[in-house]
């Protein structure tokens, strides 16, 4: 990466809402550094991907301490989910050579789209229930 | 309010199940990690949350440190971009922790509807 002021407040201004998204939701961060990366800085897919891996450790690290300590990690739950995502990492990449990738991600993306429509819903249900009991 | 120290008991093989598909996901999409985990562990294991979102990261913290460590004696990894877009993202999440304890649990589930909707259309439309 060339470092020039406009490349610094546009990694900053990625990393802010990165970070955003991963203390609210629990999602990394991967799912924008990883576009930024590669449309703004003109990164392999690979690289970015690799990059943005090395990105996540000290968010993941500071955020899972920082919610350990309000009592909010199951960390069970997180080294069996862990020990399991290393296992399908291995699978992963050798289905995806094999595979049309790009119908499989507009199937996933479909499925994302109805989880997220569902979540709505059923959120919003709850949200209705509450304001009226 | 939420609490890890008093949850429902989980069993171990959905956990590790979940752990197995958002590892599947990564390696094929290069999307995995918490977009997979919270909407499963919110589905399949009634975790409330808040609980989903921390247990999440604290998942991400193993993944992305074995992917990490996996990619490192290549050249694939950018360090000083890895810091330049990482030390932000610390200052990020301290913010989004801040915030998402003041948000009701259920706007938090929304908000991430939200979310998954956006990087659905982005991998439905290939943008």
């Amino acid at each position: 990466m060339d470092l020039t002021l406009l490349t610094i407040c546009l990694a900053i201004g990625c990393g802010i809402a990165a970070g955003l998204l991963a203390g609210l939701f629990g999602v990394g961060g991967g799912v924008i550094f990883v576009p930024t990366l590669v449309l703004v800085f003109a990164f392999t897919q690979l690289d970015a991907q690799a990059t943005s891996l090395a990105a996540i450790i000290p968010v993941a690290a500071v955020g899972a301490w920082r919610q350990t300590s309000d009592e909010n990690v199951y960390w069970r739950g997180a080294l069996i989910m862990g020990i399991g995502a290393a296992v399908g990492v291995l699978f992963g990449a050798e289905v995806a050579t094999r595979l049309p990738d790009e119908l499989l991600s507009q199937v996933f993306g479909a499925v994302l789209i109805l989880s997220g429509g569902e979540m709505i819903v059923s959120a919003s249900r709850r949200i209705k229930a509450k304001r009226l009991g | 309010m939420d609490n890890a120290s008093n949850l429902p008991k989980v069993s171990v093989y959905p956990l590790l199940g979940i752990g197995v598909v958002s590892g599947l996901f990564a390696a094929m999409f290069g999307i995995g990690g918490g977009v997979v985990i919270v909407p499963l562990l919110l589905l399949l294991t009634k975790l409330p949350p808040r609980i989903a979102a921390a247990t999440s990261l604290a998942t991400l913290l193993l993944t992305s440190l074995i992917g990490t460590v996996r990619y490192a004696g290549s050249d694939h990894i950018d360090w000083v971009a890895a810091i330049v877009i990482g030390a932000p993202a610390v200052i990020g999440v301290l913010l989004g922790i801040h915030f998402q304890k003041r948000l009701p649990a259920d706007w938090l589930v929304v908000g991430f509807g939200v979310l998954i909707i956006g990087i659905g259309l982005k991998l439905v439309l290939q943008l």
